[in-house]
């Protein structure tokens, strides 16, 4: 920083970006495979019942 | 049809004040803003695209087909990579923050949402507690797990962004303590729904709960204006560069269709687990009940 002003800072540019990314991403594919794995579940009670 | 076309047409006078008129203004050409103040096109564009998007999860959530979540990924997709490439290579950089104000297009919409998400779990139980249907119940799971990831992400946002500006990661300032507070807040409320067993119970209980904790949203927003921060006060589309506004709007949507996407699958998943909780034992395990 000098004056006042921020200069360079595109490390932290990226990687507040690739956080961003990498928590939605993994989140994302976390909700789809507990839900299949629910679903499946859910099908198997049927199917035993 | 009934169910996509009234959300559908609120969506697309969103996205024509939030994205139209925000590319035109982004090239200089005023013609599309039909002579209308910039934060009447904002609150257009936000109140159309919320209202939308919430009226599709609500219209969509209870049917079991992966379409509805797929539509809204795929939009989410759209408005994220456009808006990162404006925000990362084509808008400017801020006069006094340079480069690091580019955080600016992914943290705000990101508050944004994670407010929003809180917002809606807190609807979802005032709701569960009039009307009793366990339908609300799920939504409210789904809108919690959603709003903390967003509100976890925000602070990890924050501490990067905070680092270049302020020289730390953390300061125990009041805007940051009152998301922190409200992230663990959340996080508690998922908690408690682990540790209780009984569905009217633990509906019941992380219903109120989650009344008491969303006091706390209405404190992180005011928080810069009632307490001297570190963190900057809210800005108006007034007060932003209209080269600013585009990349931070579609980001805004694109989370807000991940956001709504994410709560929609969650609430299924809630509405599943509910479903094998209260269905009735076995014949033979009730018979076996009743021998005992």
């Amino acid at each position: 920083m000098s004056a006042g002003v921020v200069s360079g800072g595109w490390n932290f540019v990226i990687a507040a970006y690739a956080v961003t990314f990498s928590v939605l991403f993994i989140y994302g594919v976390s909700l789809v495979t507990r839900l299949r794995e629910e679903r499946s579940r859910a099908n198997e009670e049927v199917n035993t019942k | 049809m009934r169910r996509t076309l009234p959300p559908a047409i609120l969506l697309a006078i969103g996205a024509y004040f939030g994205f139209v008129v925000a590319v035109a203004q982004f090239h200089g050409v005023t013609a599309f803003s039909l002579g209308l103040p910039s934060g009447v096109i904002a609150t257009l564009a936000a109140g159309c695209g919320v209202a939308g998007a919430i009226w599709f999860l609500f219209a969509n959530d209870q049917l079991d087909s992966w379409r509805p979540p797929q539509i809204l990924i795929g939009l989410a997709l759209l408005c994220l990579i456009s808006g990162s490439y404006y925000g990362l290579f084509v808008a400017p950089p801020e006069q006094f923050m340079g480069d690091v104000q580019r955080i600016m297009y992914v943290h705000v919409p990101t508050a944004w949402n994670a407010l929003l998400a809180m917002t809606l779990a807190f609807a979802c139980a005032v709701i569960f507690l009039f009307r009793g249907d366990y339908k609300w119940d799920s939504r409210m799971e789904g809108s919690i797990e959603s709003g903390v990831v967003l509100a976890f992400l925000l602070c990890c946002q924050g501490a990067i962004w905070a680092k270049p500006t302020w020289g730390v990661w953390w300061d125990w300032d009041p805007r940051l303590t009152t998301t922190a507070v409200l992230l663990f807040a959340f996080l508690g409320i998922l908690a408690l729904r682990k540790f209780v067993e009984d569905p009217a119970r633990r509906a019941i209980w992380s219903a109120v709960a989650t009344i008491i904790a969303y006091v706390d949203v209405p404190i992180v927003y005011f928080s810069v204006r009632w307490w001297n921060s570190l963190h900057q006060q809210q800005s108006s589309p007034g007060t932003v560069s209209k080269q600013f506004w585009l990349p931070l709007r579609l980001n805004a949507f694109g989370i807000l269709f991940l956001m709504v996407a994410f709560i929609m699958l969650r609430a299924r998943l809630a509405s599943l687990r509910l479903k094998q909780e209260m269905a009735p034992p076995l014949p033979e395990m009730a018979e076996l009940g009743e021998a005992v």
